[in-house]
C-alpha cells in the first residue's frame, strides 16, 4: 500500500468536494438544517392540545373541572361549545383537537355518590397526540376527582385517610422528558448516512461515468489505496458534522452529555468509516450514479430514519419488523449515542453494540476493497 | 529518457492470437503483431473495429478472451498490474478531472505514477511547458480547448517516462494545428526509444506512423508500413479521373468494364482498375460519349484510404455482410 | 401541436418503462414506504419492558404487579433482586419501566397507610416515557381508588363520599387510534410528490446532460409543448402510484376511506401542478441529473419533515409554522386525511385546494418562464 498514491486520491477528492457547492451543501448544510429542525421545530411531545368545552351542567364543580382541565400545560382552552356540531366543526377546523362534554347531570350524580363520567372526544386522526392527550386529561380528571373527595372528607369531619398508594415517578436519564434529548443523539447516525448515501455513493460511479476511472485503472493505483483515498475527505466532513452536532447539541440545545465525549467520537469515527464504505459500495458495484445513490437512499438512509429506533420506538413495531431492525447498523449506533449522552454509561455497558459496529465497519471496507476491480467489464 | 534499444532487442509490445469475446459479439478477433522500442506503430480502422478494446487488453483493464499478449515484457493475462507501472495510457475521453487546476491534475498523476520529490518540479514544468499552458497553470481544465487538454492529458500519461506509451484515438475533435503539435510530441517520445501505440480512424494521421495495423471487425487485415501496404497489398490500381460534374459522373464512370469500384475523391473520382493503361483511354471515351468533359485521367499512387477501402470492400465481399455492432 | 405532445409524450414514458432505476423508483419506493409507515412507524406503546422488584411479596403488591401485567400494556421481563440490578437492566435498555416495592407494602396498605412504590421509567426516549407515566399512573390510580373505595366505606360507615369523576374518552374518526391510519393517506401525498418531483427533474435534466436538449432547441417545439410533454406522462405516473397506495391501504391495511374519491382525485391533480412545477423548476437549476437528484432530495426532506407528516404543525415554533404555509405538502396531507379519515367533503378543505392551486399556478409560471428562456 502506498501512503503517496493514497495521498494523492485523497487530496483530489478534497478538491473536488471544495468545488462542489452542491456537495458541501449536502455535507454540511443539510447536517446543520436537521439539527435545526429537530433542535426547535420538531417534535412528538405533545402540549398546549387545542380543546373546546361543552358544559353542559354548568355548576361550579363543572366550571371547576373544565379550569383543572384547561389549567393544565398540556391543553388550551379555545373556547366553548353548544353542541356535538360545534365540537364537529371545531375539530374540522382544526381549531381543537378534542372536547371535553359535561353532561347536565355531572352535579347530581358526583353528589350522590354514583360515578360521574365525563366525555373527552380526540381527534383521532394524530394517533400519537390523541394518545397522550387522554392520558393528560385522565390524569388531570382523577385529580380532581381524589381532590373532590379528600375535601369533602374534611368536610364531613372525617379524617382524611392518607392515600393508599404513593407512586413517586421517577425519569431516568431524561427527567424533563425533552424530546429534543431523544432525537437529537440520534440524529448524528442520520446525518452521517446522509453524507454516505448522497455523497460516497457517487464518487466511485462518477468517475466511471466520466471516464476518468479508465485512466485510473490503468495506472499502478491500488484498488484499496483508491477507496481509503475517497474515503478520507468525506470521513473528514462526516466527523466535522459529529462535531459539529455536539457542539450545538450543548450550546443550543442544552442536551445534556453524561458519558465519555472521547467514546462518543471514537465510536462515530467506527460508524462513519463503515457508512461511508457501504456507500461507496453500492457506488463500486453499480458504477451508475443514479442507481448507486438510489440503492443507497433506500437500503442505508430511510432504515436509518425509520427503522434505527431513532424516530420510532422499535419494541413498538410489529415483530417482522423488529426483525429487520437487527439488520439496521444505524440502530446499534443510535442506541449507543443514547447510551452515551444520556445515559452516561461506557464501554461496560456498551460493549456489544460496540463490538458489532466494529465488526460492521470492518467488514465493509474490506468488501469495498475487495469489489473494486481494476478492469473495464 | 530511456535510450534506443539496439534492433532484434525483444518487442515492446507483442500481442499473439489475442481476442475478446462480449457474450456472441466477437470484438476482437486473433489479433498478432509486435511493436518494436522506439517505433510509432498505428492502428487503423472505423469505429467499432475493435481498436480500443485490443489497446485496453493490452493495457490490462479488460482481461482476454483467449490469446496472449506482452507489454514492455510482462504478460498481458497473468501480471496486468506490472503492465500498469510501465506504461502511459491516454484513454479516448482524455480523463482529466474538470474542476482541477492544470497543476492540480499533474500533480495528482504525478502522486499516483510515485515520481521520485527529486524529479517532481522538472516532470511537472516538462508537462507545462510541452503542452503550451505556462500562462494557464491554474486554470480549470473545464475552460480549455481541445488542443490544450490533449497535450496536458498526454503530459500526465507520462509523467513517469514509461518505456510504451498507449494513445487511444487522441486527436479526436481536436483542431488540426493541434494536431500536427501532437503528432511533433509522438516523434519525439519515439525518437528517444519509446514506442508509441496509437489508435486513430484518420488515414491522414495513419501516414505518420512507422507501421500500421488495419483493424476491420476485429480482425486484422493488413499489417506493414504505410508505403508498403500501398504498394503490396492493392491488387487494382487507381485511376484520378477529373471532369465536370463528377457526382453525375459516378454512374457512367462505373458502367466501363474494367472498373471494379468508384468513389468522389475531391474534385473528381478515383476509379479501382485492373489495368490502368487500358481503361484510361476507355473513361475518357465513355465520359465524352455520355456528354460530360473530361479532364485528366491518370494513374495516381494509392491512398491509405484506397487501400483500406480495398481490403474492406474485398472483405465484405467475402464474408456477407454483416450489420455494424455499436458498443 | 397535439401531435408532437403526443410524441414526446410517448418518448418519455419509453424512456421512464425501459430504464429500471425509475421503475424501481414508481414501484419499490412506495412499497418501502408503505410497509415502513403501515407497520414499523407507530407511537402506539405496547410491549413495555418492566422490571419488578418486589421485596415485599404480599397479597397486596402481588396484585398490584397482576394489575400492571393485565393491563395489557407491560411485559414483565425480569424479577429482579436488587437496586443494582435495576440499574444495570436500565442501563442497556433492557427494562423500559421498573416497578419497585419495598417491605410493608401489603402492610402499610392494609393498615391504612400510605403505601409506597417506586416507579422509574427510562426517560431516554421521551414519547413513550410519557405514554407508560400515562399507563402506570392510571393503573396505580386505579388501584389506590379502589382501596380508599373500600377503606371509606368501612370508616365512614353512612356517610356517603362523592363518586369519583370517571373519564371516558372517545376518539373521533380513527377509533382504536391506530398509527397506521394516520400514516398511510399520508403516504399517499409523500409518494406522489416524490415521484413526480424525481421524475420531472431528471427527464429535463436528462436531455441536457446527453445533449439531445439543443437538438430539441432547433426543432418547432415551442415551449408549451416541450412542457406538456415532460410533465403529463409523470403526472399520469404519479396518478398511477396514488391509485397503487390507496388501493393497498384500504384493501391491505385496511384504512378507512370515508370520503369522496372524486375529491380525492380531483386535489390529486391540482397537487401534482405544484409537485410538476417545483420538479421542473429544479430541473433548470441543474446539468446533471446526478444534481437533479441532490437538489430534489435537499427540498423534499425537510418539505417532508415540516409538512405535518411525522410531526404535528401544531408543535412548532410560530415563525417555524408560518414557514410551513409554503409547504405543499402541508395542505396535501390536510385534504388526504380530511377525505379518508374524517369523510371531509369541498366545504370544510376548499381553502387547501385554492392554496395548492395558487401554488401550482405561481411555480409553473415561474418554471415554465425559465424553460422558455432556454428554448427561446
Amino acid at each position: 500500500m502506498s501512503l503517496r498514491r493514497l495521498w494523492a486520491v485523497a487530496r483530489k477528492e478534497f478538491l473536488h468536494v471544495r468545488r462542489d457547492a452542491r456537495s458541501l451543501g449536502m455535507g454540511i448544510a443539510m447536517p446543520v438544517l436537521l439539527l435545526c429542525l429537530f433542535g426547535w421545530a420538531l417534535t412528538l411531545d405533545v402540549d398546549r392540545v387545542p380543546l373546546v368545552v361543552w358544559d353542559q351542567c354548568g355548576s361550579q364543580s363543572s366550571r371547576d373541572l373544565a379550569a383543572e382541565l384547561a389549567g393544565s400545560r398540556y391543553f388550551a382552552l379555545r373556547g366553548r361549545a353548544g353542541s356535538y356540531a360545534e365540537i364537529e366543526r371545531a375539530i374540522d377546523r382544526r381549531e381543537a383537537l378534542g372536547a371535553l362534554v359535561i353532561p347536565p347531570d355531572f352535579d347530581r350524580r358526583l353528589w350522590t355518590g354514583r360515578g360521574a363520567p365525563v366525555q373527552l372526544i380526540v381527534d383521532g386522526s394524530d394517533a400519537n397526540t390523541a394518545t397522550i392527550a387522554s392520558g393528560y386529561a385522565q390524569a388531570a380528571v382523577r385529580g380532581y376527582s381524589q381532590g373532590v373527595v379528600l375535601r369533602e372528607i374534611r368536610r364531613a369531619g372525617l379524617r382524611p385517610p392518607a392515600p393508599p398508594l404513593d407512586p413517586r415517578a421517577r425519569v431516568w436519564f431524561n427527567e424533563d422528558l425533552t424530546g429534543r434529548n431523544y432525537i437529537i443523539p440520534g440524529l448524528i447516525a442520520v446525518i452521517m448516512m446522509v453524507i454516505a448515501a448522497l455523497l460516497t455513493a457517487l464518487t466511485v460511479a462518477r468517475e466511471w461515468e466520466r471516464g476518468t476511472m479508465e485512466q485510473l485503472v490503468s495506472t499502478p493505483l491500488k484498488g484499496p489505496e483508491l477507496v481509503l483515498g475517497k474515503l478520507l475527505p468525506y470521513f473528514a466532513i462526516g466527523m466535522f458534522d459529529v462535531l459539529l452536532a455536539v457542539l450545538m447539541g450543548a450550546f443550543l440545545f442544552g442536551v445534556p452529555m453524561r458519558g465519555s465525549l472521547a467514546l462518543l467520537f471514537a465510536m462515530a469515527a467506527v460508524f462513519l468509516a463503515g457508512a461511508l464504505s457501504l456507500g461507496m459500495l453500492f457506488s463500486i458495484v453499480t458504477r451508475s450514479q443514479l442507481l448507486a445513490s438510489q440503492m443507497a437512499m433506500v437500503l442505508t438512509f430511510l432504515p436509518a430514519f425509520l427503522l434505527s429506533g431513532l424516530m420510532y420506538a422499535i419494541p413498538n413495531m410489529p415483530a417482522g419488523i423488529r426483525a429487520v431492525t437487527y439488520l439496521v447498523p444505524a440502530r446499534y449506533f443510535v442506541h449507543l449515542l443514547r447510551g452515551i449522552y444520556l445515559k452516561g454509561v461506557g464501554l461496560e455497558v456498551l460493549a456489544p453494540e460496540a463490538a458489532l459496529l466494529a465488526a460492521f465497519s470492518a467488514a465493509m471496507i474490506a468488501l469495498a476493497m475487495r469489489k473494486f476491480r481494476k478492469k473495464l467489464t | 529518457m530511456p535510450e534506443a534499444r539496439p534492433p532484434g532487442a525483444s518487442p515492446a509490445v507483442s500481442a499473439r492470437e489475442l481476442s475478446k469475446r462480449f457474450g456472441d459479439f466477437v470484438a476482437v478477433d486473433r489479433v498478432s503483431f509486435e511493436v518494436a522500442p522506439g517505433e510509432i506503430f498505428g492502428f487503423l480502422g472505423p469505429n467499432g473495429a475493435g481498436k480500443s478494446t485490443t489497446i485496453r487488453m493490452l493495457c490490462g483493464i479488460l482481461s482476454p478472451s483467449g490469446g496472449a499478449g506482452t507489454v514492455a515484457g510482462c504478460d498481458v493475462g497473468r501480471e496486468p498490474e506490472k503492465i500498469k507501472a510501465r506504461i502511459g495510457y491516454m484513454s479516448q475521453k482524455f480523463s482529466l478531472y474538470e474542476d482541477l487546476t492544470v497543476e492540480e491534475n499533474i500533480d495528482f498523476y504525478s502522486g499516483i505514477y510515485r515520481i521520485p520529490r527529486g524529479r517532481k518540479r522538472q516532470r511537472k514544468e516538462w508537462a507545462i511547458r510541452m503542452a503550451g499552458l505556462a500562462e494557464h497553470r491554474r486554470t480549470r481544465t473545464a475552460v480549455l480547448s481541445g488542443g490544450w487538454k490533449q497535450r496536458l492529458a498526454l503530459g500526465c500519461a507520462v509523467l513517469h517516462e514509461p518505456p510504451v506509451v498507449f494513445l487511444d484515438e487522441p486527436t479526436s475533435g481536436v483542431d488540426p494545428l493541434s494536431r500536427r503539435r501532437f503528432w511533433d510530441l509522438i516523434y519525439e517520445m519515439a525518437g528517444s526509444g519509446t514506442a508509441v501505440f496509437v489508435t486513430t480512424h484518420y488515414l491522414d494521421e495513419a501516414e505518420h506512423c512507422d507501421r500500421l495495423g488495419l483493424i476491420y471487425r476485429g480482425e486484422l487485415i493488413a499489417l506493414g508500413g504505410p508505403a508498403e501496404l500501398k504498394t503490396r497489398l492493392m491488387r487494382e490500381q487507381v485511376v484520378e479521373v477529373l471532369c465536370d460534374r463528377p457526382a453525375e459522373a459516378l454512374e457512367a464512370v462505373a458502367a466501363v468494364p474494367g472498373v471494379r469500384e468508384v468513389a468522389l475523391y475531391g474534385a473528381g473520382l478515383h476509379a479501382l482498375v485492373g489495368d490502368a493503361e487500358a481503361a484510361a483511354p476507355a473513361l475518357g471515351a465513355r465520359l465524352a460519349a455520355a456528354g460530360f468533359r473530361p479532364g485528366r485521367i491518370e494513374r495516381i499512387a494509392p491512398s491509405l484510404e484506397d487501400v483500406f477501402v480495398s481490403l474492406i470492400e474485398e472483405r465484405d465481399r467475402a464474408g456477407g455482410a454483416v450489420p455494424e455492432v455499436e458498443r | 401541436m397535439f401531435e408532437r405532445v403526443w410524441r414526446m409524450m410517448v418518448k418519455e414514458f419509453l424512456q421512464v418503462l425501459r430504464n429500471p432505476r425509475m421503475v424501481g423508483v414508481i414501484f419499490v419506493a412506495p412499497m418501502i414506504q408503505l410497509v415502513v409507515f403501515g407497520y414499523a412507524a407507530t407511537t402506539d406503546v405496547r410491549r413495555v419492558t418492566t422490571a419488578v422488584r418486589d421485596l415485599d411479596n404480599t397479597p397486596e403488591s402481588r396484585e398490584l404487579v397482576e394489575r400492571f401485567v393485565r393491563s395489557g400494556y407491560f411485559l414483565v421481563a425480569e424479577r429482579a433482586g436488587d437496586d443494582a440490578r435495576v440499574r444495570w437492566l436500565l442501563d442497556r435498555g433492557q427494562a423500559q419501566l421498573a416497578l419497585c416495592l419495598d417491605e410493608g407494602f401489603g402492610a402499610d396498605l392494609r393498615g391504612g397507610r400510605t403505601a409506597r412504590l417506586q416507579l422509574i421509567v427510562d426517560g431516554t426516549d421521551s414519547n413513550t416515557a410519557a405514554v407508560v407515566l400515562g399507563y402506570a399512573g392510571r393503573i396505580t390510580g386505579d388501584y389506590s381508588g379502589q382501596v380508599l373505595a373500600e377503606g371509606l366505606a368501612r370508616a365512614a360507615g353512612a356517610w356517603q363520599p362523592p363518586g369519583g369523576v370517571e373519564l371516558r374518552a372517545r376518539s373521533w374518526f380513527n377509533e382504536n387510534l391506530e398509527s397506521r391510519n394516520f400514516y398511510v393517506p399520508g403516504v399517499v401525498a409523500t409518494i406522489t410528490m416524490l415521484v413526480t418531483l424525481i421524475l420531472t427533474s431528471m427527464a429535463v435534466v436528462r436531455e441536457r446532460e446527453i445533449g439531445t436538449m439543443e437538438q430539441l432547441m432547433v426543432t418547432p417545439i415551442s415551449a408549451a409543448e416541450f412542457i406538456a410533454g415532460k410533465t403529463l406522462p409523470f403526472a399520469l405516473i404519479g396518478v398511477g402510484d396514488a391509485v397503487l397506495i390507496v388501493l393497498v391501504g384500504t384493501l391491505w391495511f385496511g384504512v378507512p376511506l370515508r370520503g369522496s374519491l372524486v375529491l380525492l382525485f380531483g386535489s390529486l391533480l391540482v397537487f401534482l401542478t405544484v409537485a410538476l412545477g417545483v420538479g421542473l423548476f429544479i430541473s433548470t437549476l441543474c446539468q446533471t441529473q446526478q444534481q437533479a437528484m441532490m437538489s430534489t432530495f435537499f427540498f423534499f426532506f425537510p418539505a417532508i419533515l415540516l409538512s405535518g407528516f411525522m410531526f404535528p404543525i401544531a408543535n412548532m415554533p410560530e415563525p417555524v409554522q408560518w414557514l410551513t404555509y409554503l409547504d405543499p405538502l402541508r395542505y396535501f396531507l390536510v385534504i388526504i386525511r380530511g377525505v379518508f379519515l374524517k369523510g371531509a367533503g369541498l366545504a370544510v378543505l376548499w381553502p387547501q385546494i385554492a392554496a395548492l392551486g395558487v401554488m401550482g399556478a405561481a411555480v409553473f409560471t415561474l418554471a415554465a418562464g425559465r424553460i422558455r428562456k432556454t428554448l427561446a
